[in-house]
């Protein structure tokens, strides 16, 4: 189903799959998707949520507060041993979070990312989502789901980023106005 | 950095333990910049060559390790 996906829509069903894996989730659930979705820079959805002022650190804030796993471990000891050679792991992070987000540095450290573990499967709420994205697009007559599809099947269906975005006021019809006038003014996804 | 502090990195550079660990380290922190760096390359639309070339490696070598976790 992604052939109409664009380059930043397969981006972030990318980039959720490998947060679940690095979570060591058993699924790709909504939450995944839209932390994914927040985290590909640029993109239309993330317009779409400054048209309802919400700030992507408050949204990553409020999927971070709703999860359970801890965080990947070993990056004390990593902090340490590269203190020891005059880097500061912190600035680092801060540096790299600074242009891409918060968790940017944690979300690409893989541990060791051997392929043969096989694809990690959408939850049933997150494959809803998506495909509830491809019918916002035909709704609106755009013949490619971008991420601002993807955001508005992320509303339109249930899960933690359904909720999460409903928690801070980004309501369906008032997105898919903002999305519809969006790519009116700008022909790409 | 003063001089104990010196002293004390040059000679904890001299345990195994320490000074491998450091190389593990950095070697983890420069594949997650990596991997950042390839998908941002990526989501602005750069081809597997343009960013081969930036790294000085071969496209086939970029492109083997990144294409399944990035677009």
């Amino acid at each position: 189903m992604f052939e109409r996906f664009t380059e930043k829509a397969r981006t972030v069903v990318v980039l959720a799959q490998q947060d679940a894996r690095e979570r060591g989730d058993s699924a790709i659930d909504t939450g995944h998707v839209l932390r994914a979705l927040l985290a590909v820079p640029d993109n239309l959805a993330l317009m779409v949520l400054e048209g309802f002022s919400v700030r992507r650190a408050d949204l990553e804030a409020d999927l971070a507060g709703r999860a359970t796993a801890p965080a990947a471990a070993g990056s004390v000891e990593d902090a340490d041993a590269l203190a020891a050679l005059g880097i500061d792991l912190d600035e680092v992070r801060r540096r790299i979070e600074e242009a891409f987000g918060p968790g940017a540095l944690d979300r690409a450290r893989a541990p060791k990312r051997h392929f043969l573990g096989g694809h990690i499967p959408f939850a049933k709420e997150s494959k809803k989502a998506l495909e509830l994205s491809l019918r916002e697009a035909l709704a609106l007559r755009h013949n490619y789901i971008g991420t601002e599809h993807m955001l508005l099947g992320l509303l339109h269906g249930e899960g933690a980023a359904h909720d999460v975005l409903v928690a801070r006021g980004v309501l369906l019809g008032v997105a898919r106005v903002i999305v519809d006038e969006l790519v009116r003014g700008r022909r790409a996804g | 950095m003063t001089e104990a502090t010196e002293v004390a990195a040059a000679a904890s550079s001299r345990d195994p333990a320490i000074g491998l660990a450091g190389v593990a380290a950095l070697r983890r922190l420069l594949e997650s910049l990596e991997e950042l760096q390839v998908a941002n390359a990526r989501a602005q639309g750069w081809s597997w060559q343009q960013i081969a070339d930036a790294l000085a490696v071969s496209r086939q070598a970029v492109h083997k390790k990144y294409r399944r976790t990035v677009a």
